[in-house]
């Protein structure tokens, strides 16, 4: 991919970057982008100058066009999501400055200005060759992940989940006999994994796979509907330490998603106010799919977004 | 079971140049035979000194596995074949060969899973699965985080006295 210097007045032929309002507490907004929609070479471009140079060069490093396509997007994503939450001053993607926890997950570095008091916002990001994701809330942590559907695994199934996953888990997907049922529920168990894994922020070495269970519970408790919201009928998804057992550490608002009919969405967002065992809070998502600078679309609702697993309200 | 691995013992402490027939056990056995040979291997292999596998030896064969993982691609396989079979040429087509050619040339020593062969989490779990197979031990979650290249493989695996 030739990264030309853009031209100035083809910049300026595009429209702004969509503000839009920051999540509240207990919201989560949910962005995507497909990379096969972008193939403007002028809009990459666009893109391009939006990074660092540190994450340009880091694109660049990436072997062959379609890994530099997908990290650029991934980058451009990210900072142009993060610049549309204007608080008290417009902020310019390309001026955002991020860095990364003891443990490596990336967060934005605010500027210290005693003007500017910056929006708690948390993010993280997931991508596959098909899609690329970013979570935004406001006040907690948040992981996500996205996977293919159709993604098939190359080892078996049984013996991976044998290596990786907890006793329940092996339990779960043994007790399938579809072998295809099977391999979904295996994508959908690893993407919950990974998202809870991401919400803590602490990497999967400090959360091996095996030490925590994903359980789908259907609840009993009564969910007030107010008009115009939809909420999700399906169970609910609890999260359980494997080393104390029966005590939920349920501080997480957990759901499962199908995106665009293509993709599995795993959200994990820590709630500290969730009373331990009562999750009856329905996570309050919006799903907008973007390209940047040329369209946002909130596809909330529509047949773009199929609620899987966990309480949602959309 | 015991009687046999008994005799075996007894057998293998006798004849001390067998030991490097422990060390690279043959692919080929399976079954029974296979299991009371590795138990006895195990055993050996702390007193022996110098069990360590061979850097070179270990790069070619981590690089092997990632390409084998590499090449199998269910999800393509099926429509890889169809097209094969519609167009019988493409074996014999320069550009199919050089392709082919080139996915494999990326998987050099130095090589990053993510950055060079695009492999995601997922994907790099299960090279670690696969590398575990292929060298006969357990690599530890917190270690095989740490594992984002060819090389961070060979150095942990050439550093265990573990491997086989």
């Amino acid at each position: 991919m030739n990264i030309r210097c853009f031209q100035r007045n083809f910049s300026s032929a595009l429209p702004p970057l969509v503000p839009i309002q920051l999540p509240s507490p207990r919201e989560t907004h949910f962005w995507y982008i497909l990379p096969d929609e972008v193939k403007s070479v002028a809009l990459l471009n666009r893109y391009s100058e939006l990074l660092s140079p540190c994450e340009r060069e880091n694109v660049n490093r990436m072997s062959g066009d379609q890994l530099k396509k997908r990290a650029l997007l991934a980058r451009a994503l990210v900072r142009t999501t993060i610049a549309r939450y204007q608080t008290n001053c417009e902020i310019n993607p390309r001026s955002l400055k991020f860095k990364k926890n003891i443990y490596g997950k990336p967060e934005v570095e605010w500027h210290k200005d005693d003007n500017f008091s910056p929006p708690p916002l948390h993010f993280n990001i997931s991508h596959t060759s098909s899609m690329i994701a970013c979570g935004v809330t406001i006040n907690a942590p948040i992981g996500i992940d996205v996977e293919e559907k159709q993604r098939k695994l190359k080892n078996d199934i049984i013996a991976f989940a044998q290596r990786y996953f907890s006793p329940y888990e092996i339990k779960l997907l043994t007790s399938i006999s579809d072998p295809e049922v099977r391999r979904q529920e295996f994508i959908k168990l690893w993407t919950l994994k990974e998202a809870y894994v991401k919400a803590l922020g602490k990497g999967f070495s400090a959360m091996p796979f095996k030490t925590f269970t994903i359980q789908f519970r259907t609840s009993t408790l009564r969910r007030f509907h107010l008009p115009g919201n939809s909420v999700s009928e399906a169970s609910e998804v609890i999260v359980e330490a494997s080393n104390d057992p029966g005590n939920l550490t349920n501080n997480c608002l957990v759901a499962l998603l199908e995106v665009a009919g293509s993709h599995y969405a795993a959200i994990c967002v820590e709630n500290d106010e969730i009373v331990r065992g009562e999750a009856n809070t329905p996570m309050k998502l919006t799903v907008r799919k973007t390209i940047p600078f040329v369209e946002d679309v909130c596809v909330s609702g529509t047949d773009a977004v199929l609620p899987l697993r966990g309480k949602i309200e959309q | 079971m015991a009687a046999v691995r008994e005799a075996l013992l007894k057998r293998l402490r006798v004849n001390a140049t067998s030991l490097s027939l422990l060390r690279n056990p043959k692919p080929s056995l399976n079954g029974l035979f296979a299991l009371t040979f590795n138990a006895v291997h195990r055993r050996f292999s702390d007193d022996v000194m110098g069990s360590f596998l061979d850097k070179s030896e270990v790069t070619d064969r981590v690089v092997s596995v990632v390409k084998n993982f590499q090449k199998v691609d269910p999800s393509k396989g099926f429509w890889i074949a169809i097209s094969l079979y519609r167009c019988p040429i493409m074996l014999g087509n320069r550009y199919f060969r050089k392709k082919k050619k080139k996915e494999n040339e990326e998987v050099t020593p130095n090589a990053h899973f993510q950055n060079d062969l695009g492999l995601d989490s997922l994907d790099t779990v299960e090279v670690v699965m696969a590398l575990e197979e292929e060298f006969g031990f357990e690599i530890p979650d917190n270690e095989a985080d740490k594992i984002s290249t060819i090389n961070h493989a060979v150095e942990f695996i050439a550093s265990h006295p573990q491997a086989k």
